[in-house]
């Protein structure tokens, strides 16, 4: 997100943490809370969990033309998305092959080549050296054609969500993402024609807390958005409220916990939201064009899916473990810069074959809620920033993440589901930090 | 110089001196987070905007940090006035400077447009945090005083991740 920050280690892989250590900090309904202040777990966490799993990188529409890209970071590397001048999109490391310098310093733009302002070193756009300042001192020993910018090793998209992993083998991207792919598609196919364009600028967040404090928790908003839902029940159509009919996180509403496994979680509300399908379809045909988006969506996914994906309004609400979470109309980077300090990009979306009206009224309903001003997001990073404070004290280390275990089940399609109000994608999250934790 | 200009840049100070008196009036306010106070100074239709990447945006196609028309700045107001708007408990403390005025367009009677560069001092858990950026108001006169039609805030990190920004800025 912002390329000047980037974590440096000097972890030697020496630590005092081998795994029966690491396995006492989890336990059936309670963690440790070192998980969340350990300086060194961090390290171990970049090594072990960024190094290893599949990365979220960025949204193939943020680099539609040739030459266009963006930059990102994975835990600690800074890396290039771009659009090669053979069209491909690739993920390369920021960093000259000759002595290490980051070779583009803007988050965005579109170039034909990455000069390097050190020795004067050009890559274009697929990656390949175009270039050697003074080549006549190099002789054949030097294989020109390898000594392109590093790509990561493994690069992948599912329906244009770029993810990258740094490991060379492992899984698929399919098989990571498991039930979690049909979730994503709630956000896709809020398009009628399937588009999905994260070009609607985006929210740039930090916060002094740990970066597994984001989560996905359906505990906290009727206490900590207290102000939130008193604003709501003045005006049920302003902002945030209209996709909050009645009260979707009381615990008998039809609203869940879903853990697919791999840490991958989501806050359900379709069941929920789709009893509201008449109000919220009024909501939409008050905006221009809101008749015939309905319509193309009915054409295009058939009258029960149409009706689940307009009441959801495209929100999936899932976080996908490690840094990346679909929530409302956004897509939301997490990205880890120490134990105890976060950066968070949140980054609208547009959807592609509706009115431009639509679409900016899901800019307004985002903001109403979301980024450093709105009603939500800065009270969720203060209580984050009051959870890392608090964790400091150790008399009592432990975190009760016990809610609704007796309570959860597992649905037909393999996911453990909840309560809205159960800690079930906390557990979820630390049982695959775990395993990612203490592997081999 | 001749008489003439002279008595332009003296009927210039005093429209200027108003629009200054009642800048650091708003800025006042804002300080003292008098939500109500301030909420006051504006018309009834408005539009307070703060841009989010970039000062020249197209609102209806990029997100903002602020795009508030009159029934969401009245939101804002309301919720930041329960006893539940937690990222203002404690409420920031501020000081800030209002300066570089410059009156762009602007008529004594009806008002216009306003330039202006700011610095807020925010001290809240014992961070102090430093904003800064310019600012256009869109200033009118109704019923004798000036009131916010529009208010545009261009902050400098605008492009950069902030914290907690929910304080009148
Ligand atoms: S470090 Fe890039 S050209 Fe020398
Ligand atoms: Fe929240």
């Amino acid at each position: 997100m912002n390329q000047h920050i980037i974590q440096t280690s000097n972890f030697s892989g020496k630590t005092h943490w081998d795994k029966a250590a690491l396995a006492s900090l989890i336990e059936a309904g309670r963690i440790h809370s070192r998980v969340y202040t350990d300086p060194e777990l961090f390290e171990l966490e970049l090594d072990r969990i960024f190094s290893t799993s599949w990365l979220f990188v960025g949204h193939q529409s943020e680099v539609p033309s040739p030459g266009d890209f963006q930059t990102r970071v994975l835990g600690r590397t800074s890396v290039i998305m771009v659009r090669g001048k053979d069209k491909g999109v690739r993920v390369l490391v920021n960093r000259c092959r000759h002595r290490g310098a980051q070779v583009c310093e803007t988050e965005t733009g579109n170039t034909k080549f990455f000069r390097c302002w050190y020795h004067g070193w050009v890559y274009d756009t697929n990656g390949d050296l175009a270039e050697q300042t003074g080549d006549e001192a190099y002789d054949d020993s030097m294989d020109r054609k390898a000594m392109g910018l590093t790509p990561v090793p493994r690069v992948e998209n599912y329906r244009g969500f770029v993810f990258a992993s740094f490991a060379r083998e492992g899984e698929t991207l399919t098989e990571f993402l498991g039930g979690a792919a049909a979730i994503i598609d709630l956000m896709v196919d809020a398009s009628p024609t399937g588009e999905l364009y994260a070009d609607g600028g985006s929210h740039k967040t930090e916060y002094r807390g740990n970066w597994k404090l984001v989560g996905m928790d359906g505990y906290h908003p009727l206490h900590l958005h207290a102000s939130v839902m008193e604003t709501i029940h003045r005006d049920p159509d302003s902002g945030i409220g209209s996709t909050h009919r009645s009260n979707p996180f009381d615990d008998t509403a039809a609203t869940y916990t879903r853990d697919f496994g791999h840490g991958h979680s989501m806050l359900d509300f379709r069941e929920h939201r789709i009893k509201h399908y008449e109000q919220h379809s009024e909501f939409i045909k008050k905006t221009s064009g809101g008749a015939e988006y309905i319509d193309a969506m009915h054409k295009a996914h058939g009258e029960e899916r149409a009706r689940m994906l307009l009441s959801i309004s495209g929100d999936p609400h899932l976080g996908l473990f490690p840094n990346v979470q679909l929530i409302h109309n956004q897509i939301r980077i997490v990205t880890p810069l120490a134990a105890d300090h976060t950066q968070v990009e949140m980054i609208a979306v547009r959807l592609g074959g509706v009115s431009d009206e639509i679409n900016a009224n899901r800019l307004r309903h985002h903001e109403s809620f979301y980024g450093p001003a709105g009603a939500g997001s800065p009270d969720d990073t203060e209580v984050f920033e009051r959870v890392q404070r608090g964790m400091q004290a150790e008399l009592n280390p432990w975190l009760d993440v016990s809610r609704g275990m007796a309570r959860e089940f597992t649905d037909v399609d393999g996911s453990t589901v909840g309560r809205i109000s159960d800690e079930v994608p906390q557990r979820g999250i630390f049982r695959h930090w775990i395993k990612l934790m203490t592997q081999s | 110089m001749s008489s003439s200009m002279n008595k332009a840049s003296l009927s210039d100070w005093q429209m200027l001196r108003e629009v200054e008196l009642f800048l650091f009036h708003e800025a006042e306010l804002a300080d003292g987070n008098q939500y109500e106070d301030w909420l006051e100074l504006w018309t009834a239709d408005l539009l307070y905007w703060v841009p989010s990447n970039d000062d020249n945006l197209d609102p209806q196609k990029k997100i903002s940090i602020i795009y508030d028309r009159r029934a969401q700045l009245e939101d804002r107001i309301f919720r930041l006035g329960t006893k539940h708007a937690y990222a203002q408990r404690p409420q920031s403390r501020l000081t800030r400077l209002v300066s570089n005025i410059v009156l762009d367009d602007f008529d004594t009677e009806s008002g216009g447009w306003v330039s202006s560069r700011f610095v807020v001092v925010e001290l809240r858990n014992h961070v102090q945090t430093l904003w800064s950026g310019r600012m256009r108001h869109k200033l009118v006169r109704e019923d004798g005083k000036l009131r916010i039609n529009e208010k545009h805030v261009f902050l400098l990190n605008n492009d950069t991740p902030v914290g907690n920004m929910t304080f009148i800025i």
